[in-house]
């Protein structure tokens, strides 16, 4: 899933700043599994928005909706924005850009796009992949160096690791020790060992849009 | 079940799935729901529930047979919860309601007997809009239950309160007229649209055996009676009472008040077959009541006056149809000395002059379903209908008396179908969640010692204190009132089941959660954390709890705070002034976010969170999550520029000061220590 997290108040009262009528639109996919964009977390944001304009003595209006997912046009369709001068999204990325693309009105981010993450527990997520279009998964146990290593290497570890912990992160595992303890834990070892190709950049930067060939399968 | 003030024209009284303590309640009065209220200390709130189904709250607070205790889950772990004293505990420390008055209909109803069905029967027409008569043949309303049940159970100032709030409906009660004596039957059919004889049992004769007819003989009813009255018969230092249900029981108990040293009861029955209840045998016998089961009698013996009875051994009562069939073993015989004896072997109706249909037994002969008798227009409830039965029993029929009535009346049976609902009942606690469940003992009642209660009859037991009752009512493992998938607004992100310490939400094929509602502890955890709120709690909504904040705030006399506060806090803390809101929940979990934030909004100056302690905690995992949205809210607030008008008790030294202020909410449950333990 995609992971997001909430802007701080400041940053969003910034982007919204110009607009009186403010529509808040959750997300109820993977920003309300972030427990960042469902309509619990897209109340509060307005209520906690109401609050601060109160205290301000601002004008602003402020109201609040819930998309089953943003990133999908048949979704975006049933959206009432007709009382709004702004859109504040609580979708990831691709939302605001959905919803900027199909509504002629300023869209703004409430949240930042963090990384496609798998759960590690009650509000805990961790990045696992980072849609390079080139995966080497098959080579590296399941483990991403591209997500994982802090410096991205193909061939690990570097000579920064200290007891199986990151140079930039100490608490951080290192990704290529993961690695190896994973394929040793496979009876890979000897995989481990060879040399991964450098990575085709040309092939995440041509990757721009992708449809299944016409007749919908390969 | 009835008709309830909230309940009018709806299409379901009952939900789909009940408590089982609710579901054992013939009338199924929504007991999780008025325990709840009394756990959290809001007496006025619970009688008004009990009120929805059982207009005869202070009653059946000290004199239901409470079926619904059977029925509790705590069974599973110690012992049921008090229902029946906690009922009485909602009439003693709670405000009857003042409700609404109905659309008044053209149509009138004459009631004849204010016993429990005619009490009912007319509060549930009033309470349609009929004009409503109720007659009553004795000088005070309650029928049995005034005359019949001794006061040392059950006293008049009880009776008179609920008989209070049911005329305050609109009943016209008229003591003093007996029908076939006072008034005529056929008068009362030409007066009047419908009219419900509920008459009771008020026959009450000796066996027949020789001696019956000596001086010192008395039998249960008349004799009861005469003890309400406060004058009962001098009959001697030994008195023995024949028969073995609780009407030989009441009149034993009242015999031992009335002066009599010794007092014996003779039945037919072996000990274990004993109809009356076991706890009424228990305090029989700790009054010093003496009891000789498994007797047939055969003679009262004495000749100008009574000196004994002689009795055989009663080898069975029941033949393998458990049809009444006494066998006696007549080698065994025996005198058991006394100078007066009282039967209480049976009521009997006392209506053969009225002209009705009646049965072989000499009861009125109804349709079981609508209660008409084949006379037109003409109905009958309770104990006349069907023999002796329970208060409880009575107050069902008397629902089902009006619903008929309104049926015939208005071609509505809407109410009447309602009464035959069918439900589902909860099951028992999965053992996985049984063994996480804490045990507690019952909150015992404080009782007159027996050297007092003997001496008397004054009520024996003395009630909750509003904190017992709160603390007793703690004990209910809330069935029913659990975690509910709105599945179309779920996102199956999981988190139910993260936060859940008891392992409830089991995911599904399809993502979806599913929550076993035998296993919910109704924490209120997994709905509050829910992101895409699609998880209800029986019982529970947030909008209205948004009301009650609203109304709070609205209130010039307080100061717009408001305090959200643990039904299972001991004491009200410091930080709390007067003046503050005070909304208690069952636990701090169930405040959400959202709650707190809508409570700024509404224009609270300052949200108090006072949760009870670690002792008194029921959930595992509620004081950390707790603290978690703590923090979440505090950030929040930060941002909008108001984290100092968040408050938490416990995290500052004066927050630890907590008294004094108790006192002053209109519901508080008091700082009294409690006795806890075993009966």
């Amino acid at each position: 899933m995609i992971v997001v997290r909430q802007k701080k108040l400041e940053d969003i009262q910034a982007e919204i700043a110009p607009y009186k009528r403010v529509l808040l639109v959750g997300c109820n996919t993977c920003a309300a599994v972030a427990l960042a964009g469902g309509e619990n977390e897209t109340s509060r944001m307005a209520s906690t928005l109401r609050l601060r304009n109160a205290r301000e003595g601002g004008d602003k209006e402020y109201s609040f909706t819930v998309l089953q997912r943003q990133c999908e046009p048949e979704f975006l369709e049933e959206l009432d924005h007709s009382e709004a001068d702004v859109i504040l999204s609580l979708g990831c990325g691709a939302g605001v850009a959905l919803l900027s693309e199909i509504i002629a009105k300023p869209i703004m981010p409430a949240l930042d796009t963090l990384f496609i993450g798998a759960a590690r527990g009650y509000g805990s997520w961790r990045a696992e992949c980072s849609a390079c279009g080139n995966c080497v998964l098959d080579q590296t146990g399941g483990v991403c160096p591209v997500t994982r290593c802090a410096k991205g290497i193909m061939n690990g570890p570097c000579g920064g690791v200290d007891n199986g912990k990151c140079e930039v992160d100490p608490n951080q595992e290192c990704a290529w020790v993961t690695i190896y303890d994973r394929m040793e834990d496979l009876g890979r070892s000897e995989d481990a060992e060879k040399i991964i190709e450098p990575r085709d950049f040309s092939r995440r930067i041509t990757c721009r849009a992708w449809g299944l060939p016409e007749g919908g399968s390969k | 079940m009835g008709v309830t003030q909230h309940g009018r024209g709806a299409e379901s009284l009952l939900g789909e799935l009940l408590a089982p303590c609710r579901a054992a309640c013939p009338v199924h009065v929504d007991v999780p729901r008025y325990v709840q209220a009394l756990a959290e200390g809001r007496f006025s709130d619970a009688l008004g529930i009990v009120i929805e189904r059982n207009p005869l709250p202070a009653v059946c607070g000290r004199v239901c047979l409470r079926p619904c205790e059977d029925g509790c889950r705590r069974c599973q772990l110690d012992e049921p919860l008090a229902i029946a004293q906690l009922k009485r505990a909602a009439s003693d420390h709670g405000v009857y309601p003042t409700l609404e008055a109905a659309p008044k209909r053209l149509e009138r109803v004459a009631v004849v007997g204010a016993g429990p069905a005619g009490l009912t029967a007319a509060y549930d027409l009033a309470r349609l809009g009929y004009g409503v008569t109720l007659f009553e043949s004795k000088p005070e309303a309650g029928g049995m239950l005034r005359y019949g049940i001794p006061a040392y159970r059950l006293p008049a100032e009880a009776i008179a309160e609920d008989v209070r709030f049911i005329a305050a409906q609109g009943v016209d009660i008229v003591c003093g007229k007996t029908l076939g004596v006072d008034l005529d039957l056929e008068q009362l059919r030409a007066d009047y649209d419908a009219v419900v004889v509920a008459a009771g049992l008020q026959a009450s004769r000796p066996l027949p055996i020789p001696g019956n007819d000596l001086p010192e003989i008395a039998t249960a009813l008349p004799y009861l009676a005469t003890c309400r009255d406060g004058q009962p018969p001098a009959l001697g230092e030994r008195v023995i009472v024949i028969g073995g249900g609780n009407v030989a029981i009441d009149v034993a108990r009242s015999a031992r008040r009335a002066g009599a040293r010794e007092v014996t009861m003779v039945c037919l029955e072996s000990r274990d077959e004993m109809p009356a209840s076991a706890h009424e045998i228990h305090d029989a016998e700790e009054e010093g009541v003496k009891f000789v089961p498994a007797r047939g009698m055969k003679a009262v013996v004495g000749t100008d006056h009574v000196e004994g009875l002689e009795t055989v051994r009663c080898v069975s009562v029941f033949d393998a149809d458990r049809r009444f069939a006494p066998t006696y073993d007549e080698s065994d015989r025996q005198v058991i000395e006394g100078d007066a004896v009282i039967f209480a072997v049976g009521q009997g109706a006392d209506v053969a002059s009225l002209g009705l249909e009646t049965t072989p037994r000499g009861l009125l002969v109804v349709d079981p379903a609508t209660l008409a008798t084949p006379t037109e227009g003409v109905y009958a409830a309770g104990d006349v209908t069907c023999g002796p039965t329970k208060v409880i029993d009575a107050i069902a029929a008397g629902h089902r008396v009006a619903a008929s009535i309104h049926a015939t009346l208005t071609g509505d049976d809407r109410l009447l179908e309602m009464l035959d609902e069918d439900f589902e009942k909860l099951g028992p606690i999965p053992e996985a969640v049984a063994v996480r469940l804490e045990t507690r003992r019952r909150v015992q009642c404080e009782r007159l010692e027996v050297y007092e209660a003997v001496e008397t009859f004054d009520e024996v037991e003395e009630g909750y204190t509003k904190y017992e009752a709160a603390r007793e009512a703690q004990r209910c493992l809330a069935c029913t009132t659990g975690a509910q998938l709105d599945r179309d607004k779920c996102a199956s992100c999981l988190t139910c089941s993260r936060v859940c310490p008891y392992g409830v939400p089991v995911f599904q094929p399809g993502g979806y959660p599913y929550f076993n509602a035998d296993a919910c502890r109704a924490c209120g955890a997994c709905a509050a954390e829910c992101p895409a709120g699609a998880i209800r709690l029986g019982g529970w909504n947030e909008d209205e709890v948004a009301e009650k904040v609203a109304a709070g705030l609205r209130r010039p006399e307080k100061d717009k705070t408001i305090g959200f506060v643990c039904g299972y806090t001991h004491d009200l803390p410091s930080l709390l002034g007067k003046d503050a809101e005070i909304i208690t929940v069952s636990c701090l979990l169930r405040i959400s976010d959202r709650i707190v934030l809508g409570a700024f909004e509404s224009g609270a100056k300052k949200v108090v969170f006072s949760g009870c302690t670690e002792e008194s905690c029921r959930f595992p995992h509620a004081m950390p999550l707790v603290a978690e949205r703590v923090c979440r809210v505090r950030a929040l607030l930060e941002e909008a520029g108001m984290a100092d008008d968040f408050v938490v008790s416990g995290e500052s030294e004066d927050a630890d000061d907590a008294n004094g202020t108790a006192d002053s909410a209109d519901d508080s449950v008091g700082t009294k220590p409690v006795k806890e333990g075993a009966r």
